[in-house]
């Protein structure tokens, strides 16, 4: 697309004749040119940025702050944003800064976790039924159908009552209902792949199907691995903070960012801080993982432009 | 066409089995009728027995999923202990009248600001008004429904009244007096509904739009001297809606999800809160209609859009 043309110069010798055709440099590797790409991206800086701060301070917040998790100040409760409290107390005079700290701490926790279960699930689902495709795949096809007719909001909540109190619980409980995507993805591309030149060449070399699976068709979606991991961390922080919302989520002393803006949400007309803060900073992380994911997916495809 | 239709529905017809055996099973092994009389003082064990033998607790779960089939089958849906006793039905037809609504105007909305805002900003990509309809789609789907809901309901309804003295809206409730009333309640709810998924729609119509605009045919069609309305119209809109259609079908399930936090949010008396209440209270007869309501509606809207793809795309037969 932006082949330049060259000013037809005097060719001095081969050696300039390489350079000016490019086959002087090392080509670059796919990894590498993905990472330039990425660096270059205006919203992949900003997403980074922006996901780096919060983690940053979610972690590092506790310990800046005078007060401690649960500490409670009767005499300062119910106050508004100041300097001695960054973001205002809670009816227990508990200083909210802390607070929301301690809750991102669980939310990014709960959203990683989720987002690395649900991929590998449905990686390996998909591989495996886009692989040997017959009754495999027909299986797989037909849970797939099942989950995708049954809300999936539904299950959450039904679920929620029993196991919802533990972070972990909430991370295993949404990945066995969101790995559907990632699920069929996969198995889309493995569809595509397995008829190519190199897996038919590995095939008769006598590598088994695992080693097929493993070792060259699962490499050739690590792009897509990738994007998939960022877009589902943000759908795991919305369908966690909605579970908390609905009165369904972690439970003391667990906090997470979704029970913040539950436990506040019938103050937000005296104390509407204690729903925006919370709410804020849960739309900026799932805006960063959503830049990150968009910006990995435009520079790890290999038809976009390399500018 | 018909054949395809009634082949589709044979097909899912296991789905649908699977689906609400699965629901039953789960509301079933985690939600205990018993649990309402642990905090009653004087029921004995006849209140005990007569609970059991009421929800069969003494059998199997399959049993107990057979058994309500068995009675789906003869047109009874059971009676809503969470709703005063009253037959499950009923509820059904009065609920499902107020989810319906809010979200068919939601829908609705979200259809036509789904297509505008998605072919405008393809149109004009990289302008200004691609990077509002951008950007308003990052935020959309970046925010949680009851945040957007919250800030909503505290900015229109309690914060605008307060500033201005004039009250357009209601902050929770459904009023149904009049027909403004209607509107003066319904408004706040469909905006949260519509705004969240509209974020998805615009921008998967955007990429469908972009995808068409540089394709042979739209090239042909100018170089042949068409005006550039009807280009847009005969042969970029028309195409763009195969993918439109696509997404609409895949709203309905996002729809009810959607609307059952609204309702949470604006205290609207639909679905969405007889379920969390069905739940809340073991009432699996609830809990099981609005599963079997929402698998359905799936189902038929996958059916529609493939019909749909049948008018739009002349390369999709059905034979």
């Amino acid at each position: 697309m932006t082949d330049k043309i060259a000013p037809s110069p005097v060719v001095a010798d081969a050696a300039d004749l390489n350079e000016l055709l490019g086959l002087a440099d090392k080509p670059e590797s796919l990894g590498r040119q993905a990472w330039n790409r990425f660096r270059r991206h205006k919203l992949a800086i900003v997403g980074s940025a922006m996901l780096l701060f919060l983690v940053a301070s979610f972690w590092i917040g506790e310990f800046l702050s005078p007060y401690e998790i649960g500490e409670t100040n009767v005499i300062d409760r119910k106050q508004g944003p100041s300097l001695s409290h960054p973001f205002g107390t809670d009816a227990l005079g508990r200083d909210y800064f802390v607070r929301a700290m301690y809750g991102g701490q669980f939310s990014i926790r709960i959203a990683l976790l989720t987002a690395v279960l649900a991929t590998t699930l449905g990686t390996l689902v998909g591989a495996v039924s886009g692989y040997f495709a017959g009754w495999v795949d027909a299986v797989s096809n037909f849970v797939i159908n099942v989950l995708l007719s049954v809300p999936l909001i539904l299950v959450l909540i039904i679920f929620g009552r029993e196991y919802g109190a533990s972070p972990t619980a909430i991370a295993f409980l949404i990945a066995a209902i969101s790995w559907t995507r990632a699920g069929r993805l996969v198995r889309a591309q493995v569809l595509q792949l397995k008829e190519s030149e190199f897996v038919q060449a590995a095939r008769a070399a006598g590598a088994g199907p695992g080693r097929i699976i493993f070792r060259h068709l699962l490499p050739n979606l690590v792009g897509t691995l990738l994007v998939e991991i960022t877009l589902l961390a943000g759908t795991a922080i919305i369908l966690e903070s909605t579970l908390s919302f609905l009165g369904l989520g972690v439970q003391a002393p667990a906090t997470t960012l979704g029970t913040l803006i539950d436990e506040s949400a019938g103050n937000i007309d005296t104390a509407p801080w204690e729903v925006l803060i919370p709410g804020a900073i849960v739309t900026l992380i799932i805006l960063s993982f959503n830049f990150i994911g968009d910006a990995l997916r435009d520079a790890l495809d290999p038809k976009s432009d390399s500018e | 066409m018909f054949a395809f239709a009634l082949r589709r529905l044979l097909a899912s017809i296991p789905i649908l089995f699977v689906a609400t055996f699965g629901v039953f099973w789960a509301t079933a092994s985690v939600t205990n009728p018993l649990d309402a009389l642990a905090t009653c003082n004087t029921c004995d064990q006849t209140a005990y027995d007569r609970i059991i033998d009421l929800y069969e607790l003494d059998k199997p779960i399959p049993t107990r999923y057979l058994s309500w089939l068995g009675d789906v089958a003869t047109g009874d849906f059971g009676t809503a202990t969470s709703q005063g006793e009253r037959p499950v039905s009923e509820i059904f037809w009065e609920r499902g009248r107020n989810t319906m609504l809010l979200a068919l105007p939601a829908f609705a909305l979200l259809m036509v600001f789904g297509v505008a805002a998605g072919t405008y900003s393809a149109l004009r990509q990289y302008s200004a008004g691609d990077y509002a309809v951008t950007s308003m789609s990052y935020f959309g789907l970046a925010m949680p429904t009851f945040f957007f809901g919250l800030l909503l309901q505290v900015v229109m309804a309690i914060w605008f009244p307060r500033w201005t003295g004039w009250k357009p809206f209601w902050s929770s409730g459904m009023h149904l007096e009049s027909f403004g009333q209607y509107l003066s309640s319904v408004t706040l709810p469909v905006l949260t509904l519509m705004f969240v998924l509209l974020a998805g729609d615009s921008r998967f119509i955007r990429a469908a739009v972009l995808d068409i605009k540089s394709a042979d045919h739209i090239r042909t069609a100018r170089a042949k001297g068409l005006s550039e309305s009807k280009v847009i119209r005969r042969h970029i809109f028309r195409n763009a809606m195969i993918p439109a259609v696509t997404v609409w079908s895949l709203n309905a399930s996002a729809l009810f999800g959607g609307s059952l936090i609204t309702e949470t949010v604006f205290s609207w008396p639909g679905f969405g809160r007889l379920i969390i209440d069905g739940i809340n209270a073991a009432d699996l007869d609830v809990v099981m209609i609005v599963t079997v309501t929402i698998a359905l509606l799936v189902v038929i809207m996958n059916l529609l859009a493939d019909i749909a793809y049948g008018f739009l795309d002349p390369r999709v037969r059905y034979d």
